[in-house]
Parts: structure tokens; C-alpha cells; sequence
């Protein structure tokens, strides 16, 4: 009974008169033993398939080597044969004939004929070789841990009960809401603050499958997807809870202006934030007001756009035109940005308000004149060419904001990402909510700055992505994969010969190495449900003792040693 | 119980992934023959400058080869309606004339075929298939015998499929409205005046021009190339939203060109540069091969073409308080970004608002079908609208 099969392709005749295949199918039975060789029709066809499965098991075959196309959407058939056929993964090498042999070698027969034949000797030396990677898996825990109470993690809690997800909802401050805590009024609806978060924050009062977790803080991590374990340290002590997902929805911080534009010296040149504590106390007393953008931000020391201070001041400038008696706003810009439709309407509802808009260069800033108090604003207005002076009370600076002081510690506990300004980094580039560890997602400013519906547009986002994840009864580490299919393998220590260097804990990019003690010395460890079979360990492993074993060292040996004889 | 997702494009894509992970099984409707929309279809996708298929070939992938996902291509939505608390919905299916199930991607018959109508779908598409371009074809039935799996039908029927839905999203995207309402743009004058799909398409790494950057009139290299931006947008006249993505795609073009030929000089006239998500603001300001790329804050008055050859382009600059008319080569023009028609049979005209996108108060929608939005947005409303539906029932 053979031991290998080899499955060669003729492609409906594409092949013929530039491969000669059957001279080949001859060498291949000549030269190795334990070998049957089949020549098809084609491999992907259903009917073929069926021949294929039935053949494999009448063979008794361990192993299949296929030569065929590149063109990978067409092999589904041919891997169910396989699977019935109780052929795995590491029982499979497959050779290119067609797009990277005959098709380029067209006026070359001979030359075509002798590369197939060596790519498919080159397979079935890797064939021998070729190893399967051990797989673990763990049990869900079908609960989810949100950090933050602000509207994106409030967005999070809810929609996940109402999936029937136990949530722990942990909360640094003491009560929930986060930042709609200290404004007024929010864009574009110019709601009350809380008015879009209300319905979440009876929810969370009421709903038993939300825990609230107030003036609390995570303290530990451990685990993986699926099942992490989280340290809490809260009022009353540690506790430690375990969940299948964790959303990271801490919110971020907003800058102080210190030295800009007067700031801290004059009473009247305040902050967003300040301003709209004034207006949660009440109608402010002033009359003529300057909102100055861009405040410490599209700078080189903070090098992006904050997103929400040009509709921020938007929205006061037109408090200011509408609910203060004579008032007047100007707001001083680079530029406005107010992208898409709702926010553009919102920038043609200030302008029909009557909100002025005076646009400066970068390097050519405004300046606030007064002595003990603001008087007036100097600025050279661009579009005019102009200097111009405008008498007035207060200004405003829309100041960005800016990460948390938390984000690096909460980077450490959860080995997580951060970008170069600090912010929680996602996998780009169509995964904007999902870190670079599986089961463990971001939403709202803690991501990036972001209004507070967009915000709980992403509370719910990530929820829906950790949903994905809790539905799941068990998961595996070979599943954990972020291509179609199954993961290549994982990253596999041979324990004997490894010297401990680290290397391959330094250059991991998803922290799955690392040190363990073990009879006295340090070897690595490979975290299955974390590697992602990048290969970047091996290639720093100084002698070998970190492999793929479905591509293994010795496979890639055994390939050139045949090409190369 | 299934839900209809009406759009396979970047948001129909992933909200079909994100609801088949959570349970729901979900038929995916696509107007044409390849998933991916108009993301497909671009070169370069910023700020990571990745070729814009290789990312959204593993999503595509995924939608495949889901088992709770069924994917319907080439389809319409003929009717909706509404019978109790589910949608009855009427999808003809116009199934292409080479099966993708049986090409081999042989390309005999592009071979046999006098006029040329016969291609490879996309030339990145998920599947190496070829198509026939109706428009060409005079069905002479050359190629159909030739096809070793007898993959070529010319005579392929139409299809109606029936299905009966929970609930519908509607992702339905976006597409290039028409500029020649504005004739001071001079859209459809010149052939070196053109859109910025036009031009991406034109100068794709894996379209016709294998990335050469060339002018359409004459395929010299050009030396001056003006981007011009809000051509259609943000004007009373005809958009006045702002489509959000192009002040960041024209940076991304004018970055290509430099890429590939540094010589060539780039002007972007722009109104307000929005670059607002992470990292776009260190994307408008990074450093380029050759000359920085300029950037003029004022929206062309005027674009014409010059009779001894190029193109004028008349502008004040709003720094300056100067105006010009400056020579080039070739006019991008940005902007007149719409969404594309959502078929509204059945639901009413409440669906849509006076603009043409989807109303959220009346159903469900993600990406430029709702608001003006790029890959980001669309994948982040992807993901809240699925929660949103799932929400809806317990099943």
C-alpha cells in the first residue's frame, strides 16, 4: 500500500505540449518507492474530487503531494477529499505547474518540463519533513469586562445584556458617564449632555446582567481569548473576575493650554471644558467671545487633529449668538472640520446664525492683547490679507484631547498597542475596533478622539465584535486566526536545545514569547492562543530551536538539497 | 430567520461577518459580479498606503467561505415588502455569461475573441475568473465551444430568487455623480480632465497603464498635474455635504505620483484639508520624492482646455489674495461623491432623505449609504448597525 500520493493536474489539457507530464509521473514512480502517482483531469472539478477521495483511501495514503494551478478559490473540493480522506494539513505540499511553470516557461517546453519536475521531487522532499503544530483550546466564558462608563463603554454594557452577556462594567470615577459628566450640551443635536445616554444609565441601574463596578481599577491580567482573568482593585478590595472579552473604553484626557495664548495669566482666555462648566452653571455674563482653534494641536508636539473642537465650538458659538442677549462669536481657524453631511449642515447652520469666521496661517497666530484682562484679539486674517483687531471679552481655546495617563499602564497590564501620540492602536486596516490581541477590543477616545455618539456608535461596534467571540462555545488556537482558514501552525520551542537568549521574546510582535524557568535554566514559551505564526521568531532563533514545524528548517533543507544536488 | 444585507462592498462585507459570527445568517445581495465595491477598485487605500485589495481580500475570503453568509452576485432588488414583521424580498439574479464555479481561468476563449470582449474580471479579484463585457460582445459564439468546462453560456437566463427576511441593511456605497452640470469644472471636454476615480482607475498598478502615470489625450508623461477639490461638493448647486474622503485621497494621489515620477509637480486646490482620523494629519504632512506637493487654499474659478495643448486652470489663491490662471497637464477633480441608488421598492420614499442617503430613524444602514464616510467609518457602522439588528429579535 502506498504511502504517498502525488496528484498531478492536467488542467483540462492546458498543460499538454509545454509540460510532459506523463515523462514526469514516470520519474516520480521510478525514484521513490512508496509513491503512486495519479494524473487528472483536473483537481478541482466535484466529480474529480470524488475520484480523488475514493482513490486515497483505497491507497491507504498518509500523504499527498499535488501538482496544480495557483489559483487558490478553486480548491475546496479538493480539501474536503482530503479531509475525508483523513489526510491533515501537515500531510499536504502542493507544487505550482501552471501559473508559475508553464505559463511563463510557454516557449520553453523542455525548461517547463524539467521545472515541474523538480518543484514536485522539491514537495516531496518537504513532504517528509513536514510537521503538524500541537493545538490547545479553552472553554468561553461568556462574559464580557468593559473598562470605562463614559458613553462608549455605556454603549458596550447595554448592548451586550441585551444579548444576554453578563457585563462588568469597572469605572475609575464614581459615578457613570465619563465625559458627559462635565459638558453642557452635545453636537449635532445640541441635546442635553446626558440626554443620549439616559436610557443606558437606567439600564445599568436596573439590568442584572450589568455589575457596576465604581472607583475601581484593573490591577492584574491574565489569560488569553476566551478566557482572561482580570484583577480588580475597587473600595472594598481586589476581586478577580474572568471574562471571554475584554472592551478597552477608558476615554481620554483634555489638554491644558499652559502658555498658549495667555492662558493661566488672564482670567478671561479659558478652555471648551471651562466654558461649558460655565454654561451647566448658567448663562454666561460676557458678550463678545473668541473661540481660537486648533489650541495645542495640528502641531509638531501634538501632530493630529482632535476631530471634536472645530463642531465643539461650533455648537457655543451658536449658544452664544442664540441665548446671549447682543452676543457675538468669532471663531479664529486653519481649517474647519466639519467632514460629511451632519457636521457640514451643522457648519451651515452657524454661518446662517450668524457665527464669523476668521481664518489664520499656522506660523502666523493670534494675539490677545490686554493688560490685567482680555481687551481685544489681534490677528492677521488670511483670506483678507489683513490685519485685523476685534474687541472682546472672552476667548475660548478648543485644546485636544489627549491620552490618558492610564493608557500606558493599562498598555502593560493588557499588552495592548499604543500609536506614536499614545492612543490605543488597532489592526488596520479595516479593523478599527480589534488590538493586536484577539478578544481584546477598543472603542471611543480611548482609540482616538471622537464625539460621544460616534463614541457609543463604537461601544456598540465593539461589542458586536466581542459577541463574535463569547458566542463561541470553545476556541482554539489554531482558529484564532486573522486570514481565511485555520492559523499556518505555531511557533514551537524544542526544549533541549534552546538557550534561553530572548531573542524571540524581543521580537514577537504579539507578546506570545516568553521565559520560563525549567530545571534551573530559562527556556522559551510559546503562547499558542497569542502567536499568529509570523515566523519572526525563527528567523532570530540562533540555532534553530524555534520552528513552524509545518515549515520547518529541515523542510526548506530538504527542498534546496534536492534543487541543489 | 436570515437578515438581507444589500451591498457587498467594504460595510456590506463586514456587517455580513459580523452577524454570521454572532449567529444570524445573513444573505449578501451585490449589484455586480465581485464582491468589494468601490474599494475593489482603487490602487492605493491611505493612510497605511497598502494596495487597497490585499487587505479586503481577506474579508472578501471570509464572507465566502462562511457557512451562515450566502452571497448573491449580480444581483437586484426588484421588490420589498412588508408582510407582518418580516420583508418578502424579490432579487433577480442576472448570473454572468462565463460561471465563475467552472472557469479554470484558461483564457482561450480571451484568446478566440475578434473583439476584445473578453477579460479577466478584475484584475485582483478573489477568484481569477474571466467576464464578457455585453457592451462588446456581438454573441458570434466563437468562444462558447471552446471552453473545456463549458463554463460559457451566451445564452444564460436570468434568475428571481424569493427570499423572506427579518430585517434589511442596507450598505449600498457610493459612486461618482455626474460634473457636467458644472461647466466651469469642464468635466467632459477634455480627456485630461477627469475625476479622481477616473484617475485612480487610470493609473492603478494593476489596470491598463500598469501604473504608468500618463495623460489620457496623448499618453505623455505629464509635468504638472492640479488636483481640485469640493468639484461638486459642498456647493448649493448640486452636493452640499462635504464627501468626506477626498481632501485625504488627494493627498494619497498626489503622494503615488510623486512615488513613481518625482518630477511631476502636484497642486492641490483645496478648501478646508480635512485630514481628521488618526494619523492623517501626519499623512498631509509627510515628505514626498521631489518637490513637496503644493497646496492652494481656493476653489478654481474656471478649468479649460488650452488650445495649443493642457489645460488652463484659472484660481485665487486665498492666502495671497492673488488670482491666477496657471497651465497643466492634467485636472483631478474631487468631490462629486453620491450615494448610489438604494432601491427604495417597498419601503417608501421615507428610506431615503432629500440627498439620497439612508435614514437611520426609518431602517437599517452602513458606510456612504448613510453618511459620507471612508473604510474606517464604514467598518465601525458596520459593526454598531449589526449590533443594532441582532438587538431587534432573540432568534
Amino acid at each position: 500500500m502506498a504511502k504517498t500520493v502525488v496528484l498531478l493536474c492536467r488542467c483540462f489539457g492546458e498543460l499538454d505540449g509545454i509540460i510532459a507530464l506523463d515523462g514526469i509521473a514516470d520519474r516520480l514512480r521510478a525514484e521513490r518507492e512508496d509513491t503512486s502517482v495519479y494524473l487528472l483531469n483536473s483537481l478541482c472539478m466535484e466529480e474529480d474530487a470524488h475520484r480523488i477521495g475514493a482513490l486515497l483511501k483505497q491507497e491507504g495514503a498518509r500523504a499527498v503531494c499535488a501538482g496544480l494551478c495557483a489559483a487558490g478559490s478553486k480548491r475546496e473540493a479538493l480539501w474536503e477529499s482530503l479531509r475525508n480522506a483523513g489526510i491533515e494539513r501537515s500531510g499536504l505540499f502542493t507544487a505550482d505547474l501552471r501559473e508559475g511553470c508553464a505559463w511563463i516557461h510557454q516557449g520553453n517546453p523542455p525548461g517547463a518540463t524539467e521545472k515541474a519536475k523538480d518543484l514536485l521531487f522539491m514537495a516531496l522532499a518537504a513532504l517528509d519533513e513536514k510537521k503538524a503544530s500541537a493545538d490547545v483550546s479553552a472553554d468561553v466564558h461568556p462574559e464580557c469586562l468593559v473598562l470605562g462608563a463614559g458613553p462608549a463603554g455605556l454603549a458596550a454594557a447595554v448592548s451586550l445584556a441585551g444579548q444576554g452577556i453578563p457585563v462588568h462594567l469597572v469605572e475609575r470615577a464614581a459615578q457613570p458617564g465619563g465625559m458627559l459628566n462635565l459638558i453642557s450640551r452635545t453636537y449635532p443635536g445640541d441635546d442635553h449632555a446626558k440626554t443620549r445616554i439616559e436610557p443606558l444609565l437606567r439600564e445599568v441601574e436596573t439590568n442584572n446582567m450589568i455589575a457596576f463596578y465604581p472607583r475601581s481599577k484593573v490591577v492584574s491580567v491574565r489569560g488569553f481569548a476566551g478566557d482572561f482573568k482580570i484583577g480588580i482593585q475597587g473600595p472594598d478590595g481586589t476581586l478577580r473576575l474572568r471574562a471571554g472579552a475584554v472592551i478597552i473604553a477608558t476615554g481620554a484626557g483634555v489638554l491644558l493650554p499652559r502658555g498658549l495664548y495667555r492662558y493661566g495669566e488672564l482670567k478671561q482666555v479659558i478652555t471648551q471644558m471651562e466654558l461649558e462648566r460655565q454654561w451647566i452653571r448658567g448663562v454666561p455674563d460676557d458678550k463678545r467671545f473668541a473661540f481660537i482653534q486648533c489650541a495645542g494641536a495640528r502641531s509638531p508636539e501634538r501632530a493630529y487633529c482632535s476631530t471634536i473642537c472645530c463642531p465643539s465650538s461650533l455648537k457655543n458659538a451658536m449658544r452664544v449668538m442664540e441665548e446671549i442677549p447682543g452676543g457675538e462669536a468669532t471663531i479664529f481657524h486653519r481649517d474647519i472640520m466639519t467632514p460629511g453631511n451632519l457636521l457640514e449642515a451643522y457648519y451651515r447652520k452657524s454661518m446662517e446664525k450668524g457665527v464669523r469666521f476668521i481664518r489664520f496661517h499656522e506660523e502666523d497666530p493670534p494675539e490677545i492683547l490686554g493688560g490685567d484682562r482680555v481687551e481685544a484679539i489681534r490677528v492677521r486674517d488670511a483670506a483678507r490679507g489683513k490685519e485685523q483687531v476685534l474687541a472682546l471679552e472672552k476667548v475660548v481655546l478648543s485644546t485636544p484631547l489627549v491620552p490618558n495617563m492610564d493608557n500606558r499602564s493599562l498598555r502593560e497590564l493588557f499588552q495592548l498597542e499604543l500609536d506614536s501620540h499614545g492612543f490605543f492602536s488597532e489592526t488596520y486596516p479595516l479593523h478599527p475596533l480589534e488590538t493586536r490581541v484577539d478578544g481584546i477590543f477598543i472603542a471611543g477616545s480611548a482609540r482616538w478622539p471622537v464625539s460621544s455618539d460616534k463614541a457609543m456608535e463604537q461601544g456598540e461596534g465593539a461589542a458586536m465584535k466581542a459577541l463574535g467571540m463569547l458566542k463561541r462555545d470553545r476556541v482554539s488556537a489554531l482558529s484564532l486566526s486573522r486570514t481565511p482558514g485555520e492559523k499556518p501552525g505555531h511557533g514551537t520551542v524544542e526544549e533541549r536545545t534552546c538557550t534561553g537568549c530572548g531573542n524571540c521574546v524581543s521580537v514577537c510582535p504579539f507578546l506570545a514569547c516568553s521565559l520560563q524557568e525549567r530545571d534551573g535554566r530559562f527556556v522559551s514559551r510559546v503562547n499558542k492562543m497569542r502567536c499568529k505564526a509570523c515566523g519572526s521568531c525563527v528567523s532570530v532563533c540562533p540555532n534553530g530551536t524555534m520552528q513552524i514545524p509545518e515549515h520547518n528548517y529541515r523542510m526548506v533543507g530538504a527542498m534546496i538539497r534536492r534543487a541543489f544536488p | 430567520m436570515a437578515v438581507l444585507v444589500v451591498g457587498g462592498g467594504v460595510a456590506g462585507i463586514l456587517a455580513a461577518l459580523d452577524l454570521a459570527r454572532a449567529g444570524q445568517p445573513v444573505t449578501l445581495a451585490e449589484r455586480f459580479q465581485h464582491l468589494g465595491g468601490q474599494v475593489a477598485r482603487l490602487d492605493k487605500i491611505y493612510p497605511t498606503d497598502h494596495c487597497a485589495f490585499c487587505p479586503l481580500w481577506t474579508d472578501i475570503r471570509n464572507c465566502l467561505d462562511h457557512p451562515r453568509i450566502t452571497v448573491l452576485s449580480s444581483a437586484t432588488i426588484r421588490e420589498m415588502k412588508k408582510e407582518g414583521d418580516r420583508w418578502a424580498v424579490r432579487i433577480l439574479r442576472e448570473p454572468p455569461v462565463i460561471e465563475e464555479r467552472l472557469c479554470i481561468f484558461c483564457g482561450r476563449c480571451e484568446k478566440a475573441c475578434g473583439e476584445g470582449a473578453v477579460h479577466p474580471l478584475l484584475d485582483q479579484a478573489y477568484a481569477p475568473v474571466y467576464c464578457i463585457d455585453a457592451e462588446k460582445c456581438t454573441r458570434c459564439g466563437r468562444c462558447e465551444p471552446l471552453c473545456p468546462t463549458k463554463a460559457i453560456d451566451l445564452n444564460r437566463k436570468t434568475v428571481e430568487d424569493r427570499v423572506v427576511v427579518r430585517e434589511v441593511l442596507w450598505a449600498t456605497g457610493f459612486e461618482n455623480g455626474d460634473l457636467k452640470p458644472l461647466p466651469e469644472f469642464g468635466y467632459g471636454t477634455h480627456p485630461d480632465i477627469l475625476t479622481a476615480l477616473e484617475f485612480e482607475e487610470w493609473t492603478a498598478e494593476s489596470g491598463a497603464n500598469r501604473g504608468r502615470i500618463v495623460r489620457r489625450s496623448d499618453f505623455r508623461v505629464p509635468s504638472r498635474i492640479a488636483f481640485i477639490q469640493c468639484a461638486g461638493a459642498r456647493d448649493s448647486r448640486m452636493y452640499p455635504y462635504c464627501s468626506s474622503v477626498c481632501c485625504m485621497h488627494a493627498l494619497k494621489q498626489a503622494e503615488w505620483v510623486k512615488r513613481r515620477i518625482p518630477d511631476i509637480d502636484c497642486t492641490i486646490f483645496y478648501t478646508d484639508l480635512r485630514a481628521v482620523g488618526r494619523d492623517y494629519f501626519k499623512y498631509s504632512m509627510k515628505d514626498v520624492p521631489g518637490d513637496p506637493i503644493r497646496l492652494v487654499r481656493g476653489r478654481p474659478g474656471l478649468v479649460f482646455a488650452l488650445p495649443g495643448g493642457g489645460i488652463a486652470v484659472k484660481y485665487e489663491d486665498t492666502f495671497k489674495q492673488e488670482r491666477r490662471i496657471e497651465r497643466f497637464d492634467l485636472v483631478i477633480l474631487n468631490g462629486n461623491l453620491k450615494p448610489a441608488p438604494a432601491p427604495e421598492t417597498g419601503m417608501g420614499p421615507s428610506l431615503l432623505d432629500g440627498e439620497g442617503f439612508v435614514d437611520t430613524a426609518v431602517g437599517f444602514g452602513c458606510g456612504f449609504a448613510v453618511e459620507p464616510g471612508d473604510i474606517m467609518d464604514a467598518a465601525v457602522q458596520a459593526a454598531s448597525a449589526s449590533m443594532r439588528m441582532i438587538g431587534r429579535d432573540k432568534n
